[in-house]
């Protein structure tokens, strides 16, 4: 018989579930471990619902750091931001193997809990960096900037900080249009996450006129050469799907 | 020739220049590593971050613009010479700063791209430049990525002060040799071009003895497993860490570089009387921060030097050349290559295929293709001088001067070298692995990291991302090869090429496909004649 420990998609409930799941004592082949919202339910299956505990979800990531490593506590961070729904399980099998082997864990590719971690936390980062490079930001009227991404994995808090380096006496805001949740950042301060109500939505939602707007579209169109057209390798290096919120491409 | 300014919008000039810079290659916003600054914009990430890519596949990073199109140069192969009649347009530095920022607040740029027609002189010209970039820097409060053309001929000083503001710099030397040259390029001397360069070289290496470090520029850090890279075994390395040192403590240095060019460079550099105070405060040659003999009074440096969080071209320099244009072998093309890397200690080489745009005897003919697929061979090769410890004449020699079009560089060596494979995974070093076809930098230290804990399979390697379509020839797990393959030159290079063909077509053909028709492709054609249709009632047709 299988427990399967469920809990909302949020890093602090994730690592509250990995610390119910483990201190249950049921046995690490007894128990599974997902993220709500569920599929179809299985058979022969008990749930239990876990909800977020900031004390125990502390004391997991303080005990990765500590018998693994801060690169582990990253990549730990990092899988949990993918959207595949297997996600919370291959984290609890890499932690299993972490808090035996130690450091050299994330040493062990061939072994095919760490290399699933890994691949999941490959392919967040990798879609974090698109972000980072294909974010467009509108200029309001008061030149507050607001830029809107689709992203598959939950990126904006890994795209937060770059853009807080980056843009620092600037007021912006990037809004995540899927999971309706933004991160705002006003001039000089720190940035914080935080969920947009429908009307919210709306109102940021409206195309600004802009006339860099059309200055930007004019030169991205002089800038390609003719004779070297080649729109498969555009389409390689920028794929269609990152183009819904892009400027040139609107 | 300013007539027209007057009445172009900024839309038009932007377009103008920008169709005017497109032919420069280098769009690369890599090497520099900066951190914000609050009340400043912009920082620079040392990978470098592409925001879009161009219809023909190019990555834009930096907005590529010239500041002007007027050019008294007449260079054949250019589309801004000076007899073409062409829309001129000159940006002022206002409206280059303006759009930089505003393009860079919304995430649509790296930074700026500058470069220029020579206007008038190349002092002015690079004056232009410099007072550009330097209202970006100071004004603007501009803290993003910065690449500016060094234009050959300008003065020494100004040179510099413009290094002091960018992350990189770069002198096009667009033909290997010195004939092709002076045949398409009259007015471009070939001292005029190393002069420059030599002169950037000079004032990274003094910054970084200033601060204590090595002279050349870091490398990928993966070079350092690598005993025999091109940065390791660089026969110019006495000479290239003298001359800097030299160069500090004398008033001026008359030495002569390995090709017997004049090396003056370093005389305005580094020397040692005062030099003259620009009008409204600039930084009077900014050479004081290095030089260790007249320590300038704190009040005349202006603080984006001070501040230790800016330094000389600290992405180092580039350059390009052009291909398809001279008539020059790959071999050719790539000794030189390996030579700026060695000897003037550049960041990167950029290949353009060429792209005929005027109508000129001494050019190839304007419909001709540019060479893509050779401009791809070429970026391959040069990427193995540079991570995978290859040197050129590995690759080509006098009796081969040019790539296989067929193969890549890496298979077309290591087919060549059968004997010394296969190699087996468990035990080869770095340096041998990273020289099997279809493992590169990362999963070759994928390898190196796991099989400390442990055996590795194929499956495993197929995970790390190690291409097995073509590795499967040249390696072996646990003393076993993937597949009962014979190791011979023959059999293999069949079975590579047959992979690599559509890929191959790809690239030389980026824009033209349609479906095979046996009656254009083979010539069936021709009226087809009573005496035809009797033989195919007969059946001998």
């Amino acid at each position: 018989m299988i427990t399967v420990f469920t809990c909302a998609d949020q890093f602090d409930d994730m690592m509250t579930c990995v610390y119910d799941a483990w201190a249950s004592r049921l046995g690490h082949a007894n128990v599974r471990l997902l993220t709500e919202p569920l599929g179809t339910p299985e058979l022969f299956c008990t749930y239990r619902h876990v909800d977020a505990q900031p004390e125990k979800a502390a004391s997991v990531v303080r005990t990765i750091r500590q018998k693994i490593s801060s690169r582990a506590v990253q990549m730990v961070y990092r899988t949990a931001m993918a959207e595949q729904e297997e996600k919370l399980d291959v984290i609890y099998r890499f932690l299993i193997l972490g808090f035996h082997l130690g450091t050299s864990v994330t040493d062990y590719l061939q072994h095919p809990s760490v290399m699933r971690l890994l691949e999941l936390e490959r392919t967040v980062a990798n879609e974090a960096h698109y972000f980072k490079e294909f974010l467009r930001f509108s200029s309001l009227e008061n030149r507050v900037l607001v830029g809107h991404i689709e992203p598959k994995s939950n990126v904006l808090t890994l795209l937060a900080p770059h853009f807080a380096d980056r843009l620092p006496s600037e007021n912006w805001m990037i809004i995540d249009d899927r999971r309706r949740l933004a991160v705002v950042h006003p001039a000089d301060r720190d940035y914080y996450l935080t969920p947009l109500s429908p009307e919210e939505f709306q109102t940021l939602s409206r195309e600004p006129d802009d006339t860099f707007v059309h200055l930007w579209k004019g030169f991205f169109h002089h800038i390609g050469i003719c004779q070297r057209r080649n729109s498969r390798c555009q389409r390689t290096m920028l794929p269609l799907w990152y183009r819904k919120n892009m400027t040139e491409f609107r | 020739m300013n007539t027209a300014t007057g009445t172009l919008s900024l839309q038009d000039k932007l377009n103008i220049l920008a169709d005017a810079a497109k032919y420069d290659v280098a769009c690369t916003s890599s090497g520099s590593s900066r951190r914000g600054k609050k009340g400043h914009l912009g920082n620079a990430v040392s990978a470098g971050i592409c925001h879009s890519f161009s219809s023909d596949g190019r990555c834009i990073s930096l907005l590529k613009i010239l500041l002007s199109n007027e050019c008294i140069f007449n260079c054949r192969y250019c589309i801004n010479r000076s007899d073409n009649d062409r829309p001129r347009a000159t940006f002022t530095p206002e409206e280059i700063c303006t759009l930089v920022v505003e393009f860079y607040r919304r995430n649509y740029i790296e930074g700026l791209f500058l470069s220029s027609g020579v206007v008038k002189s190349p002092a002015h010209t690079m004056e232009l430049m410099y007072q550009t970039i330097y209202l970006l820097r100071t004004r603007y409060r501009f803290n993003g990525y910065i690449h500016a053309k060094a234009i050959p001929g300008a003065p020494e000083e100004l040179i510099f002060r413009t290094g002091c503001l960018v992350d990189r710099m770069s002198v096009n030397i667009e033909l290997p040799t010195k004939e092709a040259l002076h045949r398409l390029a009259p007015h471009k001397n070939p001292e005029n071009l190393v002069r420059p360069m030599r002169q950037i070289q000079q004032g990274i290496a003094g910054q970084r003895l200033a601060l204590g470090k090595d002279t050349r520029m870091e490398r990928s850090r993966n070079n350092r497993y690598l005993e025999h890279s091109i940065f390791q075994e660089n026969p110019y390395r006495v000479l290239s860490e003298k001359q800097p040192t030299t160069a500090l403590f004398t008033k001026s240095s008359l030495s002569v570089g390995p090709e017997g060019m004049p090396d003056a460079a370093a005389s305005g550099l580094f020397a040692t009387s005062p030099p003259p105070v620009s009008p409204e405060g600039m930084p009077d040659t900014a050479a004081s921060g290095f030089s260790v003999q007249t320590p300038r009074p704190a009040r005349r440096i202006p603080d984006f030097l001070l501040d230790g969080s800016s330094s000389f071209v600290p992405a180092g320099q580039s350059t390009q050349m052009i291909i398809g244009a001279s008539g020059e072998t790959d071999l050719e093309l790539l000794s030189v290559t390996q030579r700026l890397y060695q000897q003037y200690d550049l960041k990167r080489v950029f290949f353009s295929a060429y792209v005929p745009l005027n109508e000129d005897a001494a050019l190839p003919a304007l419909h001709t293709a540019p060479p893509l697929l050779r401009e791809h061979r070429l970026y391959q090769a040069d990427w193995l001088l540079r991570y995978y410890g290859f040197h050129a004449d590995e690759l080509l020699s006098k009796d081969r001067p040019n790539f296989n079009i067929l193969i890549d560089p890496k298979c077309d060596w290591a087919l060549r070298h059968l004997e010394q494979f296969p190699v087996e995974i468990q035990t080869a070093s770095y340096a041998s692995l990273l020289r099997v076809p279809g493992i590169g930098v990362k999963s070759a230290r994928r390898i190196m990291q796991a099989r400390r804990h442990g055996s590795l399979s194929f499956t495993d390697l197929k995970k790390m991302r190690v291409v097995l379509k073509r590795a499967q020839y040249f390696i072996t797990c646990g003393g076993k090869m993937l597949y009962h393959i014979p190791i011979e030159e023959d059999f293999i290079t069949r079975r590579l090429t047959g992979e690599q063909a559509a890929g191959n077509w790809e690239i030389s053909h980026p824009q033209t496909y349609r479906q095979l028709s046996l009656f254009d492709d083979f010539h069936i054609d021709g009226d087809v004649t009573v005496e035809d249709s009797a033989k195919t009632i007969s059946g001998q047709l």
